[in-house]
């Protein structure tokens, strides 16, 4: 990557083609939030609410580093969340209190 | 963005990408999953029983599905004429439903030409049909080097490939998605249609290896 | 993306037309609909130092927006 327009038009999930290692043959089960999170994922689709084209395009917008960083199903809930917020769907604040009312329900 | 503004009011919680096993506190993702759905349900976009039944959509979904459509294509050329020309179709005359706008279109190998299927955008897969996929079909190695460098990638699978025979990579984008229709082994003839179904992997209608007799089979 | 630029030929047409994926990912649901092309490829056409058979090549759908005609 030489010129930052190099950036723009190779964005991070366009790697076809790219050097790599070998593949590690890595198999797991879901956990239950991952498999909630398809289905999520789903639904939302099957509503056109946010599609998988959008859901992929919100995956790519996260940057370099999150993908890097967060797991599958991590970079697709973020991405919801995301898209929802841009579709005045819910806002920062509303997750935020509902995430809090969750964290003290599901730990006391 | 999300994780900007959350972590600036709430507690971090240390999150595992391995297990939950660790401990009963929901990982941070885990919760934001549950917190979107909670208020999506409440604001209703959809319901509660739509996420309930999508998941055992999910579960029911396994390759034993498509195993079941291989090996209906190798006893009956009607049928494998028919998958061919509309993956989709042929898969719901044998009651396998799709859930989503995808097309399928199934690549059969052959004596001359031999299908691997990869998403190198993503991770596009025939989940109607499979299930959904492993990991190493989701992560950077393969879906980089199966467009590039075929052979290799199916050399790490323990598949090799005369160079008389034509590699075909299909790389899934947009809404359509590929299943490949493995060679049948040879030996099976008369086989009852179980038996046949029983023989088909995963990794064989991804493309990734061949359809093989299992150590010692006799008839 | 690896194919911009590159030369192939067009092996079947997908029916029915569809919206555009590109649009879609602004959740354009609907809209202009056109085709996509299932397009072939020679792996030698798209990677200079391709070490396997000649014969080997790809196949990808792409929306019809993305294509141009060459004449040969």
């Amino acid at each position: 990557m030489s010129k930052p327009e190099d950036l723009v038009r190779k964005l991070p999930n366009d790697i076809g083609g790219d050097p790599a290692e070998q593949i590690e043959r890595r198999e797991r089960d879901l956990e239950p939030w991952e498999k909630r999170c398809h289905a999520l994922a789903d639904v939302l689709d099957f509503h056109k609410i946010i599609n998988t084209e959008e859901k992929r395009r919100g995956v790519e917008a996260l940057g370099t580093e999150m993908i890097a960083n967060l797991s599958y199903y991590e970079r697709w809930v973020v991405a919801f969340t995301n898209i929802a917020f841009e579709k005045g769907i819910l806002s920062p604040g509303e997750l935020a209190q509902k995430m809090d009312e969750l964290r003290s329900r599901w730990t006391c | 963005m999300a994780g900007r503004d959350l972590a600036v009011s709430k507690s971090v919680h240390d999150h595992s990408h391995d297990s939950a096993g660790d401990s009963n506190e929901p990982g941070y993702f885990e919760l934001m999953e549950a917190a979107l759905r909670e208020l999506l349900v409440e604001k209703r976009y959809f319901g509660a029983d739509e996420i309930r039944r999508q998941i055992e959509v999910l579960d029911s979904r396994t390759p034993a599905l498509g195993a079941q459509v291989v090996a209906r294509a190798w006893t009956d050329p009607a049928f494998k004429t028919r998958l061919l020309a509309d993956g989709r179709a042929a898969c719901e005359e044998l009651g396998i439903s799709f859930y989503d706008d995808t097309r399928l279109i199934v690549l059969e190998n052959t004596e001359t030409v031999h299908n691997l299927i990869v998403c190198t955008l993503c991770s596009c897969y025939p989940r109607p049909v499979l299930g959904l996929p492993p990991d190493w079909y989701k992560l950077k190695p393969y879906r980089a080097r199966a467009v590039v460098e075929p052979r290799a990638v199916l050399a790490e699978f323990g598949t090799i490939i005369p160079d008389d025979v034509e590699i075909r990579v299909s790389d899934s984008t947009a809404m359509v998605r590929y299943l490949v229709l493995p060679r049948r082994p040879e030996g099976t003839e008369g086989w009852p249609h179980e038996q046949l179904a029983a023989l088909v992997t995963r990794d064989a209608m991804i493309g990734v290896i061949p359809v093989n007799l299992p150590a010692g089979a006799a008839r | 993306m690896y194919l911009r630029g590159k030369a192939g030929t067009v092996e079947a047409v997908i029916e029915p037309i569809a919206v555009d994926n590109e649009r879609e990912g602004y959740g354009r649901n609907a809209g202009t609909r056109r085709h996509y092309y299932r397009l072939a490829f020679a792996m030698t056409e798209l990677w200079p130092e391709y070490a396997g058979s000649p014969a080997d090549g790809l196949r990808i759908e792409v929306y019809e927006t993305w294509l141009e005609g060459i004449s040969r």
